[in-house]
């Protein structure tokens, strides 16, 4: 088509580039639309959708239009929410005077440190003055499940993070067979997570015979109930008696907690030996000159130069637990209750099992906007604590 | 003089002590790097070993306690297979995959090429708002999806698409990371194979199919294997879709079995073993451009 309107005399240079502009531009369209309208269908129109339902009492059937009521009913207390977020502000601001406090001159230092941690104490204060109004007056299961998917984050990443580093840095060394751990150690995280999560469920079962409570009888330790234990491990490990949040996290979701390391820590790993080949073996070996033993040469040189590798999969890793649904439905036990039940479980609960449509669509908009604020706030947090060198 | 030989004398067995001492935590260093590498081996590995390990016990065997069963019993194998429906669901999840695969192949392709060589209007902010939808997590699209399937925001050709084929294949037809894989490709092809494809008059369609195609093994291989693995592994959105056993995959058929078998614990894992085993195979024959695509794109399937 292109190469006769060349050749044809008659058709102006204007012509044919306008002619071939439109050939291509359809071309273009129709080359997108089929992944276009699936995407915008399954993948975009959900959210404007949930947005529209939240403002209705929807069961099943639209119902009345009720405005912001699903959202007031999350939150309870809108000045309960309002000094909460004020308390986030706060945090925000107590971590730029941190930051600050470094580049100020070295008298200032200390001052400015102060400043900060006060800020930071008033900051947690008025967070949790402000969370207490709104669990008191707002919907607690769904609150707790943040909650829940917070002690869940905080269990696994940092520890993930960490054995796949070490295990990185040691397949990293001359050694034998290196090919083969890797393999292993990404297995759990290749196999289906709901086959595995069905596999921790007997192995971590209540009954006296499970696995795990096989190998606790080794060490004379009683039978533990494990993913049907609601108590605390505070509780359950120390014998201390504390409420709600301060007891932490329970011995159920602990369990879980050990799955997702188990799952997850290989892909660290893997990730971690790629970032590993690109350190410069020089910075090693001028390690070594100076004198600097395995572990530290792990520390000032391993640790620090792996930090954007780091960085990027503590962002990934974070906000995956907030996203993460399968193995946590698969191993919430009726017998947990309410301790293992995180935010993507809660959601699924209360449009699946008790069909309230508009009430989960508020709820699953509020999951979108922490996701979505995580991954802007971990952009500009910990982007500037990477080491770049 | 002689004082003089022996201090050079002395100072050399001690260093040759020193290196003896150094080899000698090198070693040292070595095996402690072993035994930490097999512990975490075998704590990867034990759950693995478990489920293989009771999958083969009678039922007394796995109330009992054992660590291997007295004589494998192949016959759970096929009991799970036939009784409790493991094949339907396997034919299930095998079709399931397959169509999903031959869409998601068909719609990035072609995407992925119009995205990284077409000029078109708007493309850069077509591809922009793609792209920020990887963003958004699965949760929020659930229940919109859900009413859209069952037909009450749109009506829909052939009624509800509950417990269909079509509503378990869809929706995952179409991804913003394989585009994005084909596209960062098809984008590199250089100019001149397209300059010259069109003095032979062959237009986009063509070019893509007969020159871009060919060379493109590797990321079409990459768009596949996490085609595959996101839709082998699936579980929310066919749980929610799938309220009989017609089109019930793998993963929902585990996970009915869990609640409904009780103590069948040798079944359960014989069961669990059955939707582990394509993806073995699959990581076992790809390993390496299986890690190497999970390193370099640094997404979970």
């Amino acid at each position: 088509m292109a190469s006769t309107a060349d050749v044809n005399p008659k058709i102006t240079k204007r012509n044919v580039f306008s002619l071939r502009a439109l050939q291509e531009n359809l071309t273009g369209y129709a080359f997108v639309a089929p992944a276009v309208i699936i995407i915008l269908v399954f993948g975009l129109f959900p959210i404007v959708y949930s947005l529209y339902m939240s403002l209705f009492n929807w069961r099943i059937r639209k119902g009345d239009f009720t405005g912001l009521v699903n959202y007031t009913k999350i939150f309870g207390d809108w000045g309960g929410f309002a000094i909460f977020i004020g308390g986030l502000g706060l945090l925000g601001l107590a971590y730029w005077l941190w930051t600050r406090a470094f580049k100020s001159s070295s008298n200032l230092i200390r001052i400015m440190q102060i400043i900060a941690a006060i800020v930071l104490i008033v900051a947690g204060t008025i967070m949790s003055m402000g969370w207490g109004k709104m669990i008191a007056a707002g919907d607690e299961d769904f609150l707790n499940s943040l909650i829940i998917t917070i002690f869940y984050a905080v269990g696994t990443v940092p520890l993930q993070l960490g054995i796949g580093m070490v295990f990185a840095y040691l397949l990293y060394q001359k050694i034998h067979g290196k090919e083969v751990f890797r393999m292993i150690y990404f297995l759990p995280y290749v196999t289906p997570v709901v086959t595995t999560a069905v596999v921790f469920r007997t192995i971590f079962s209540s009954r006296e015979t499970s696995l795990a409570n096989i190998l606790l009888s080794w060490f004379n330790a009683g039978p533990l109930k494990w993913l049907f234990e609601p108590k605390a491990m505070s509780e359950v490990f120390l014998g201390l008696k504390l409420d709600g949040i301060a007891a932490g996290p329970s011995l159920a979701l602990g369990t879980i907690i050990l799955f997702g390391i188990w799952s997850f820590f290989g892909y660290n790993t893997v990730i971690f030996l790629a970032g590993l080949g690109g350190i410069p073996k020089e910075l090693y070996e001028a390690a070594e000159i100076d004198g600097a033993n395995g572990w530290n040469a792990f520390k000032n040189v391993t640790i620090p130069l792996l930090s954007p590798v780091s960085f990027y999969l503590f962002l990934v890793s974070f906000i995956g637990t907030f996203k993460a649904f399968n193995h946590l439905y698969v191993m919430a036990t009726p017998n947990a209750q309410n301790t293992v039940v995180t935010a993507s479980v809660q959601i699924f609960d209360v449009f699946y099992a008790q069909n309230n449509f508009g009430y989960a669509a508020s709820q699953s908009i509020v999951l979108f906007l922490i996701i979505l604020g995580l991954t802007l706030a971990q952009n500009k947090f910990l982007g500037e604590r990477v080491f770049y060198g | 003089m002689a004082d003089l030989t022996t201090g050079l004398e002395v100072k050399q067995t001690e260093r040759k002590d020193i290196r003896k001492v150094a080899r000698g935590s090198r070693t040292g260093s070595q095996s402690l790097t072993y035994l930490v590498l097999i512990i975490g081996a075998f704590l990867a590995l034990i759950p693995f070993f478990w489920m293989i390990s009771t999958s083969l016990m009678t039922l007394g065997e796995t109330i009992n306690r054992k660590w291997l069963p007295a004589v494998p019993q192949f016959i759970n194998y096929i009991q799970a297979w036939n009784e409790a429906k493991f094949a339907r669901y396997f034919w299930n999840s095998v079709i399931i995959t397959g169509v999903t695969l031959i869409g998601l192949l068909t719609t990035s392709i072609l995407a992925g090429y119009a995205f990284g060589r077409i000029k078109f209007k708007g493309r850069n902010a077509i591809f922009a708002i793609l792209l920020s939808t990887m963003m958004i997590p699965e949760t929020i699209t659930w229940l919109p999806n859900l009413m859209l399937v069952r037909g009450t925001i749109i009506p829909l050709p052939g009624g509800s698409w509950l417990n269909s084929l079509q509503a378990l294949a869809v929706p995952f037809m179409a991804n913003a990371f394989s585009i994005f894989l084909l596209k960062q490709f098809f984008a590199q092809i250089p100019h001149e194979l397209w300059d010259a494809a069109q003095i032979d008059g062959a237009n986009h369609f063509r070019f893509l199919t007969q020159i871009c195609l060919p060379i493109s093994k590797a990321p079409i291989m990459t768009v596949l294997l996490f085609g595959f693995i996101g839709s082998w592994n699936a579980f929310a959105w066919p749980l929610l879709v799938t309220t009989r056993e017609t089109w019930r995959p793998l993963m929902v058929g585990l996970w009915t079995f869990v609640s409904e078998a009780g103590p069948e614990t040798h079944l359960l894992m014989a069961g669990a073993v059955i939707t582990l085993i394509p993806i073995l195979v699959i990581y076992f024959l790809t390993q390496k451009q299986f890690t190497q695509g999970i390193a370099t794109t640094g997404l979970k399937g």
